[in-house]
């Protein structure tokens, strides 16, 4: 088949399977009405061009997984042809500066733009909310719509009923994206933003508290490490392609640096780098951390020269003033704190499920390898008390005298190089009060009600960074109130209405109550459970269909050198689809500011070329918007790998950290104040509710964690047909619990709590501790008439239970119980 | 077994039925020529040959649902001097041609005794020749439960099982269709005929009975990808498997003892008639099962 | 005489992450099914309860991409009834779709399942070792797209001389069936064909 022949059929799948964006209507129950035929796309096809010859253009991946791939299309009429990785030659590849070779959903992205299941045109909720009935409108109409019931809401209830969602969709692309809708909004007289993640609440909240900030060696550092100690961390299935993590542990391992990888799964992480596997009980790291320390400590391996200059609270004489006594965490290992119990490896081993032996080993091995590079990631903290792992780890690195050196580590994540870009300016918000991402729902439910001290509203939002999510500093009003519930909702390229946020059957019950939050909007790409539960849906551009330039950050792992990418349009947008931009200024005009909105902006080229000069004032030899479109791509080259506080190793006094202290802050004094015993000064393990030792477990008895998965990029890829063929949904469950149910693999299973009902087929593996079962996240929620979900979405059955101190995402901290179907 | 499969299954049940008649018919033509003049050599066995033509048209015809480009076939000529599936189709059309050709020539009785004979021989020969190519496509050494001497034995003697039932079939259904106008020496014939058949019958399948024990401990003895084919047979397949063997030695093997006892019993037409088609019927599904069998369990090594 | 063209994999480098067979499947646009290049999956080991705790035992696990080996000895072509399967001067084997009867042989024979049968097109097919690209000087999409360049691609004399001769990791068949044109090089955990304690674990393969 040729390739054309390969675009008509999915044209033509696309008119067969227009129905499978209402498929999920129909299981419900509902109708659908939606005109029209499949015209626009075909003009679009006959418009493109350049005709007959074939050209190579680079295209970004701009998802969520952080990577930032560089990926080149060959295209022909018109039509992608197929990605070919970066198109550095590899004979220019150097170790340093590799090519950027996109992973396995970079890969498929050919199929992610012709998919089935792209929206067409514009769609306008005509059912009740929920049930998925949609009629196709005109974008004129559409745009009238959001104009005036924007007008309405905030003539009726104010800027602060307004809010922007969560959303990871289009993000670090520009001049699409966040920014340029937030630009719009902020212009409209504002919105309530959220601050803090889905991805990382709880390490943005804590760490401040023991590190100051963010702060790891680079990524490309492990080469140098002769050990590795990875503590939930699964770099080769979540920073996979590119520079990224998984890049630079697979060159490690080469050298040789040997992996330990603690989680409770063989992840690919552990294969891949031909790790040494130490299978822990979920939300139990921080018992082993103790015990490790405890070991340390007994047999007197630990660097406790640096320990008394650096740390503070270690030991009971470097506790800060006011402390009370044996409140240290030497107190607590040694059975002298608030709980009394010595934290020997005897003790760990029955919480953890590792043998006191290998604990004791590992703590031996850990104390004694140099350089050890301790690093965690984001798994852990999504959990119950996801705070106390994100402050246990860093001890552990500070006990072991990594901190500092080169192939050691922070214990944080490892940091990486971005390419400074300009972004699309966005005005300051007029509504100064945001609320932590994940509580949204209770924006919607009780925003009026909710409060600083116990709900962790705040002020204006930082976004995204280290103590984006501070609950505690002194200028806090206390007094910090939403004056309005949610009545508008802005989703952009995001799924967290429905399908990412937690107890999906939870949210719709609010949502479905369209008096509650009274209009939402959604800018997609795809068919998603968050469009079926919107009332306005507008068909966005792929990356394919537009110029953008795209910079990254790579979840801060990554190599210590970074690119900014130039995003062509290699083909013309599919049916109606429209870019940010002109959505964004259509409004802009309607609302009567469009001259304010694009500030001399005229064309899109007007903000590509800010955003080049942006780049130009920091790296002065970054090219002309030109040449850089020419070339395709930017690598800005770091050197050596970076190491984490250098400075402070050498001299603490002179370069202190950003804690209140300036050193490692394992007794929190600000922690203390708030005199909450889920959030102690020191790290502690809390048995988690729904985890290894639950009651609850009598009734459902496996813990269910719901990982990032290798096809998927969220809910992102979801419905890419290759991708699902290489890497089915499934559910990942032990032989032996398996066989004690009957289970064999392949098989379809029922996976359920009080939450939810999940259909799914069985992953029968070794690979999986006893006791714990994993859902990858992100698949789409698929109902049938009973409510039953169908296709494996991990929400249908997590909690919305936020962890106590980022009020973050609880994902991985669940209980279910499985039967075979 | 998808449609491929069954294609294939009704192509080598029905081929081998009409190779195994088109052999037998000529054995026994041999053994009549002797002892009748043509006349009656014809009355007793053209309703056999007649059976043959059709029902290897429909062996070929369902061959075309097997492959994905049936127009194609002529392209699979010129590897015959390689290909054992190149020659099983040249084979395949050189016998119906010829099987053809003879009953033609028998219906007609044109083109003298002696060349009528010259031409069955030919295409008798052709049938065993497919019969034996037929075993050989399968002869692939990556497939464990097909590639050992009990694929060619089991494929020659189901053949000549059908072809003996078969024969039977035609043998009675000639004799009967006379009324009582059979002079003594049809009958004698006929019944000495139909005693053979229903003896090699009883013989065939003690064959059968003998080779699939030692064919299986074969299986079991190989490991590997073998004895995932013997698996499957046990498990999920272990009713048919079952029924497989009931039908044929239950079923077609007692009949044919029935059949051996009464073929002497000149009244009984009716139940003669009866028990040689029950037995064929028996024998072609017995047969086809087994086919079934094959097909469904079989398992290559490698991934 | 052209030297035989090969593949390398290296499975101290391979995450299982399936970059090379979507890369396969977006170059020559295949549908789904057919799936000229493959991962298996492969684990072993089991978890036992020691007073009380359950550890781990032998618990291993690593994947294998196979495609076409493009055989020394190609069965495949052996059994072809047409002539549609041919071997190039430079080792590469390859079905002519205008000459496949659809017969099915070929994917009964492979003992790599290489060849698999396009429904759409209702003719064999499998991996033709990129021959376009490669005849262009280029390297095959699979080989360009590993992630962790985990894939060489070159003669098979050169491959093994720089990786050694090891051709046949469990789930793999024996090499001596076909004398496949590949190198693995083993990792720690690698078995070798006819390992009887792994199983093959791909949910789609079942
Ligand atoms: N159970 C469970 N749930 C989780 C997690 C977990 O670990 N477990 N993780 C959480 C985390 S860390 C995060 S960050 C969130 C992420 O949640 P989201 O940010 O909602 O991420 P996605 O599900 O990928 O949704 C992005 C949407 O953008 C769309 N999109 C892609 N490209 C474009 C484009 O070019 N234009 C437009 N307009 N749209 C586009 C995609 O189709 C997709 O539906 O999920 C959270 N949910
Ligand atoms: N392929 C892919 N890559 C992605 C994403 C994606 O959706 N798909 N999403 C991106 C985004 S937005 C984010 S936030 C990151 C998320 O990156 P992470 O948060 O690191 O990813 P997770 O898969 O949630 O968790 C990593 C590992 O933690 C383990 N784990 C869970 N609980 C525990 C525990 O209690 N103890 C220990 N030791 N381990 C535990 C899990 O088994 C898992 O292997 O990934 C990014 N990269
Ligand atoms: S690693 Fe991330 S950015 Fe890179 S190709 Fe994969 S999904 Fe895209
Ligand atoms: S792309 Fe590379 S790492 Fe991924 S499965 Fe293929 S060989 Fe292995
Ligand atoms: S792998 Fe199979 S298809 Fe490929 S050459 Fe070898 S035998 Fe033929
Ligand atoms: S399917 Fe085609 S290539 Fe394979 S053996 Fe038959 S004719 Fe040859
Ligand atoms: S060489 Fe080409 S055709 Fe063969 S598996 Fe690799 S990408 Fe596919
Ligand atoms: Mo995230």
């Amino acid at each position: 088949m040729t390739q054309n022949n390969f675009l008509t059929k999915t044209l033509n799948d696309t008119v067969m399977t227009r129905r499978s964006f209402l498929k999920w209507s129909a299981a419900i129950g509902g109708t659908a009405a939606l005109a029209g035929g499949v015209d626009f796309g075909l003009k679009a096809i006959e418009g493109a061009a350049a005709a007959g010859e074939e050209q190579t253009l680079t295209v970004g991946c701009y998802h969520n997984c952080g990577g930032r791939c560089i990926l080149a299309t060959k295209v022909k009429d018109g039509t992608i042809l197929r990605i070919v990785p970066d198109p550095t030659p590899a004979s220019e590849e150097t170790d340093e500066v590799p090519r950027a070779i996109p992973c396995v959903r970079g890969r498929s992205q050919t199929r992610r733009v012709y998919a089935p299941d792209r929206l067409k045109y514009p769609l306008k909720r005509v059912g009740k909310r929920g049930e998925g009935k949609f009629e196709r409108i005109s974008w004129e109409e559409a745009l009238d719509t959001i104009a005036s019931e924007m007008t309405r809401i905030k003539e009726t209830y104010g800027n602060e009923a307004f809010y922007f969602n969560y959303a990871w969709g289009v993000t670090w692309t520009g001049p699409d994206g966040s920014s340029i809708i937030q630009r719009m909004l902020n212009l409209n007289g504002g919105y309530v933003g959220y601050y803090g993640t889905y991805s990382e609440a709880a390490y943005g909240v804590a760490m401040p508290y023991i590190l100051g900030g963010y702060a790891g060696n680079s990524a490309d550092d492990v080469v140098n490490s002769k050990l590795v100690l990875l503590l939930g961390d699964n770099s080769l299935v979540t920073r996979a392609g590119g520079d990224n993590g998984g890049y630079w542990y697979m060159k490690a391992a080469e050298k040789g640096t040997k992996f330990i990888v603690v989680d409770p799964i063989l992840t690919d992480t552990v294969a891949a780098t031909q790790g040494e596997w130490v299978p822990i009980n979920p939300g139990t790291d921080v018992a082993l951390i103790a015990a490790m320390a405890y070991v340390m400590v007994k047999e007197d391996l630990y660097d406790k020269e640096f320990m008394a200059t650096h740390a503070s609270g270690f030991t009971e004489d470097t506790l800060p003033e006011g402390a009370p006594r044996n409140a240290s965490y030497m107190a607590y290992l040694m059975g002298k704190g608030y709980d009394k119990v010595e934290k020997t490896p005897e003790w760990a081993s029955t919480i953890t499920g590792i043998s006191a032996e290998r604990i004791t080993n590992l703590a031996r091995e850990v104390a004694s390898v140099k350089p050890c590079a301790i690093i965690q990631c984001w798994g852990p903290q999504r959990r119950a008390y996801g705070e106390q792992f994100v402050r246990a780890v860093p001890v552990l690195a500070a006990m072991t005298g990594n901190i500092g050196i080169h192939g050691g580590n922070t214990g944080q994540l490892p940091g990486g190089g971005y390419c400074p870009m300009g972004g699309i300016p966005v005005p300051p918000n007029p509504v100064q009060v945001s609320i932590p991402c994940f509580m949204w729902p209770d924006f919607v439910t009780r925003g009026t009600e909710m409060t600083v001290e116990k709900d962790y509203i705040r002020g204006a939002s930082t976004g995204w960074s280290a103590n984006a999510g501070d609950t505690t500093t002194a200028q806090q009003n206390k007094d910090l109130r939403l004056k309005s519930n949610m009545k508008f909702m802005w989703n952009h390229g995001g799924n967290c209405i429905i399908n990412q946020h937690a107890d999906v059957n939870n949210t719709r019950r609010i949502l479905e109550d369209d008096s509650k939050l009274e209009f939402i909007v959604t800018v997609e790409v795809g068919s998603t459970p968050s469009t079926m539960y919107s009332d306005i849906v507008l068909p966005g551009t792929t990356g394919f269909e537009v110029d953008n330039i795209i910079t990254g950050e790579g979840h801060g792992i990554k190599g210590n050198h970074a690119w900014a990418l130039f995003n062509h349009k290699v083909i013309e947008p599919m049916f109606e689809a429209k870019d940010d931009v002109w959505i964004a200024e259509q409004l802009a005009n309607r609302l009567g500011f469009g001259d304010e909105f694009r500030e001399g902006h005229n064309t899109r080229e007007d903000w590509l070329r800010d955003m080049v000069a942006g780049a130009q004032a920091s790296v002065p030899d970054f090219p002309s918007l030109e040449e850089f479109k020419e070339k395709g791509f930017f690598k800005l080259q770091g050197g050596k790998p970076f190491v984490a506080f250098e400075g402070f190793r050498a001299d603490p006094v002179a370069n202190p950290l950003s804690t209140l202290s300036g050193k490692i802050e394992i007794y929190s004094p600000i922690l203390a104040n708030l005199k909450n015993e889920e959030i102690p000064p020191i790290p502690t393990y809390i048995p988690e509710w729904e985890g290894v030792s639950d009651p609850l477990r009598e009734k459902y008895p496996l813990m269910m964690m719901t990982t990032h998965f290798v096809a998927r990029s969220h809910s992102t890829f979801e419905t890419v047909d290759v991708l699902q063929e290489a890497h089915p949904q499934c559910f990942w469950i032990n032989t032996l619990d398996a066989k004690k149910r009957g289970i064999k693999n392949g098989d379809m299973v029922k996976v359920y709590n009080d939450r939810g009902i999940v259909h799914i087929p069985a992953y029968v593996t070794t690979r999986v501790r006893p006791g714990v079962t994993n859902m990858p996240q992100g698949a789409h929620f698929t109902p049938n008439a009973d409510g039953v979900d169908t296709r494996g979405c991990g929400n249908t059955l997590t909690n919305y239970r936020p962890t106590p101190m980022a009020k973050g995402f609880t994902a991985h901290t669940n209980l279910v119980q499985v039967e075979k179907l | 077994m998808d449609t491929r499969e069954w294609a294939l299954l009704l192509f080598t049940i029905l081929g081998q039925a009409a190779a195994g008649l088109m052999i037998v018919l000529m054995i026994v033509r041999t053994y009549i020529a002797g002892k009748a003049d043509s006349a009656l050599a014809d009355r007793l066995t053209d309703r056999s040959l007649y059976m043959v033509v059709p029902m290897m048209a429909l062996a070929l015809f369902a061959s075309l649902f097997h492959l994905g480009s049936p127009l194609h076939i002529v392209r699979a000529v010129p590897n015959i001097g390689s290909s054992w599936v190149s020659r099983e189709v040249v084979i395949a059309v050189v016998f119906v041609a010829f099987a053809a050709l003879y009953t033609f020539m028998q219906w007609r009785k044109t083109g003298g005794e002696g060349l009528r004979v010259v031409v069955g021989w030919i295409a008798a020969i052709m049938a065993a020749a497919l019969v034996y190519a037929m075993g050989m496509v399968y002869m692939i050494s990556t497939q464990p439960s097909w590639n050992t001497f009990a694929t060619p034995v089991t494929f020659i003697v189901g053949s000549l099982l059908l072809g003996v039932l078969g024969m039977a079939v035609g043998l009675v259904a000639g004799y009967t269709a006379n009324g009582n106008k059979n002079e003594g020496k049809a009958t004698g014939l006929f019944q000495t005929i139909l005693q053979g058949l229903a003896m090699t019958a009883i013989v065939l399948l003690g064959i059968e009975f003998l080779v699939l024990p030692i064919y299986m401990a074969y299986l079991a003895s190989q490991g590997g990808a073998a004895m995932q084919s013997l698996g499957m047979m046990f498990t999920s397949y272990g009713t048919v498997l079952f029924f497989r063997l009931f039908i044929l030695f239950a079923g077609a093997g007692v009949l044919a003892a029935y059949l051996y006892r009464n073929a002497s019993v000149a009244e009984k037409e009716k139940t003669l008639a009866t028990l040689t088609y029950s037995a064929f019927a028996l024998a072609l599904v017995g047969e086809a099962l087994g086919r079934f069998l094959f097909y469904a369990t079989h398992y290559r090594i490698g991934v | 005489m052209a030297k035989q063209l090969a593949f390398s994999i290296d499975l101290n480098k391979c995450s299982g992450c399936k970059a090379c067979q979507v890369a396969c499947k977006d170059k020559s646009s295949l549908p789904i099914g057919v799936r000229w290049r493959r991962v298996f999956q492969y684990e072993g080991g089991e978890w036992l309860n020691q007073n009380g705790q359950m550890v781990p035992s032998n618990v291993y696990a690593y994947s294998v991409s196979s495609a076409c080996m493009h055989c020394v000895k190609p069965i495949c072509m052996e059994v072809c009834p047409t002539s549609a399967i041919s071997k190039r001067d430079d080792g590469i084997v390859l079905i002519n779709a205008d000459m496949c009867i659809g017969c099915r042989y070929c994917s009964w024979a492979c003992p790599y399942g290489a060849p698999q049968f396009n429904e759409e097109q209702n003719v064999m097919t499998k991996c033709d070792m990129c021959f376009d690209l490669v005849d262009k000087g280029e390297r095959p999409a699979c080989v360009e797209s590993c992630p962790y360049r985990a894939m060489d691609f070159g003669p098979l004399d050169e491959l093994q001389a720089k990786y050694g001769t090891f051709a046949d990791p469990a789930p793999l068949p024996d090499a001596s069936i076909t004398q496949p044109a590949v190198v693995y090089l083993p990792n720690k955990v690698t078995k070798s064909s006819g390992n009887a304690d792994g199983r093959l674990m791909n949910l789609e393969e079942l």
